[in-house]
C-alpha cells in the first residue's frame, strides 16, 4: 500500500565530519615540546642599594648628609615590633607575632598595615617634597630577623615607589635609640 | 520452529546500498569522537604557552635551600652566584664559611669571603682585560630562615671586594611589579 504524502522531506542531511586527526598530529608533537621546556618555577631578582656597615652597640647610626637621605623612610624590625620612621615621625607599626609558615611558628608583622602607612608617607612626601624623587628606603633590622620577613618588607616598599631597598643590621640599643629619637620628633 | 534469521536468510535482510559485507561487520568503520580530547589538548597547550620561557632558566636553585617568595619581576642575569644558608658560605659552587656561632655574633665582613670574591675579581680582570659594571654583580640566593646579620655579613663582604652591586634571588609569584 502507498504510504501517504506527508508534506515532509525524509531527505537524511549529511553534516560534513570535520577531520581533527593533523591538529591531534599537531597537538601531539607541542605538547611534549612545552613539557619539557616549562619552567614551572620562576626566578626574579631584587636589586638592593649599597649597605652600610653594622652598627656596633656602642656607636650610633650616621644620620642621613644629603636631603634625599634625610627624607629616605625607614623600616625597623624588631623581634617584638615592626616601625616605620620617616621625617615627620616614627610610628608602631605592628607588633610582632607568631606565624606558621612550612609547618615552623616563625614571627611575622602586619604586611597590610605597613602598606596602608607607607601609601599615606608617600601622599604626605609628594605633597611636602614633590620635587625630590623618593626611591630609597632602608630596611633596618636586629641580627636574627627572617630574611623571608625581610623580602616581604621589601616588596611593600616596592608597591609604594620606594623600589631601591638596602639592608643594614643594627643592634637593638642602636634600634631603640632611633625609635625613640623619631618619636620624640614627632 | 523459531523465526530467527540463519546466515541463509541474511540477504533477504539488506536494506538499501548494503552489501553482505557490512552486514557481517567486515568493512564496519570506528570513528573516534575527538572532541573533547581536542578540547583538553587546547586547554594545555594554552597553559604551557602562558608558563613558557624562551630565554630559559639560567640559575640552578641549590637544594639546600628554599628561596623566599617576592613580587618582583625583574629578569634575573648570569653572575657569580652566592649561596647562604643556616649552614655554609658557598661561592660559585664551593664552599667557603661554615657558618657558626661566631659568624653569627659579629657584624663585620668575612675575610675568607672577602678574599675569595677578591680573587674572582681579579682572575675575571686578568681573563677579559678588563671589568665592567656588569662583572661587578653577584647573585645571593638565601635560604627563607637565613638570619638578617648573615646576609649583611655577605652583602658588606660582596662590597668590600668590589661587588657593588648585589641582587637577591628570589621565587617569582604572581602579581609582580616591573621594578
Amino acid at each position: 500500500m502507498a504510504q501517504a504524502a506527508t508534506g515532509r522531506s525524509h531527505r537524511v542531511r549529511h553534516v560534513p565530519e570535520l577531520d581533527l586527526l593533523p591538529v591531534m598530529n599537531l597537538f601531539c608533537v607541542i605538547i611534549p615540546f612545552l613539557l619539557l621546556s616549562a619552567s614551572f618555577l620562576e626566578i626574579s631578582i631584587i636589586e638592593m642599594s649599597p649597605t652600610e656597615g653594622i652598627s656596633s652597640g656602642a656607636g650610633t647610626t650616621s644620620l642621613a648628609q644629603s636631603e634625599e637621605q634625610q627624607l629616605q623612610p625607614k623600616i625597623i624590625m624588631t623581634d617584638e615590633e615592626l616601625f616605620l620612621s620617616t621625617v615627620f615621625r616614627t610610628q608602631s607599626i605592628s607588633p610582632a607575632f607568631p606565624e606558621e609558615r612550612d609547618g615552623e611558628i616563625v614571627n611575622s608583622y602586619d604586611f597590610e598595615a605597613l602598606s596602608e602607612a607607607l601609601g599615606v608617607f608617600r601622599i604626605e612626601l609628594d605633597r611636602a617634597f614633590p620635587s625630590i624623587p623618593i626611591h630609597k628606603i632602608t630596611i633596618l633590622t636586629v641580627d636574627d630577623i627572617r630574611y623571608d620577613n625581610i623580602v616581604m618588607a621589601i616588596d611593600i616598599c616596592a608597591d609604594h615607589g620606594f623600589n631601591q631597598p638596602g639592608l643594614q643590621v643594627a643592634a637593638y640599643s642602636v634600634l631603640q635609640r632611633a625609635i625613640t629619637a623619631g618619636a620624640g620628633g614627632e | 520452529m523459531s523465526n530467527a534469521p540463519t546466515k541463509r536468510h541474511l540477504p533477504l535482510m539488506l536494506g538499501y546500498k548494503k552489501n553482505k559485507a557490512s552486514v557481517r561487520g567486515k568493512d564496519k568503520k570506528v570513528s573516534l569522537n575527538l572532541t573533547s580530547m581536542i578540547d583538553m589538548f587546547t586547554i594545555l597547550v594554552v597553559f604551557l604557552l602562558k608558563s613558557y620561557s624562551a630565554e630559559g632558566q639560567i640559575v640552578t636553585v641549590s637544594d639546600a635551600l628554599t628561596l623566599p617568595e617576592s613580587r618582583s619581576e625583574q629578569k634575573i642575569e648570569l653572575n657569580l652566584e652566592i649561596i647562604v644558608t643556616n649552614d655554609a658560605i658557598v661561592v660559585d659552587g664551593e664552599p667557603i664559611v661554615f657558618v657558626d656561632e661566631t659568624i653569627m655574633s659579629e657584624g663585620n665582613p668575612i675575610p675568607v669571603l672577602v678574599e675569595r670574591l677578591s680573587d674572582h675579581l681579579e682572575y675575571t680582570r686578568l681573563m677579559r682585560g678588563t671589568t665592567d659594571e656588569e662583572e661587578m654583580k653577584v647573585n645571593i640566593q638565601g635560604d627563607v630562615a637565613t638570619q638578617a646579620i648573615l646576609l649583611q655579613r655577605v652583602m658588606s663582604s660582596c662590597a668590600l671586594a668590589g661587588y657593588a652591586t648585589q641582587n637577591l634571588t628570589v621565587l617569582k609569584v604572581e602579581g609582580g611589579d616591573e621594578r
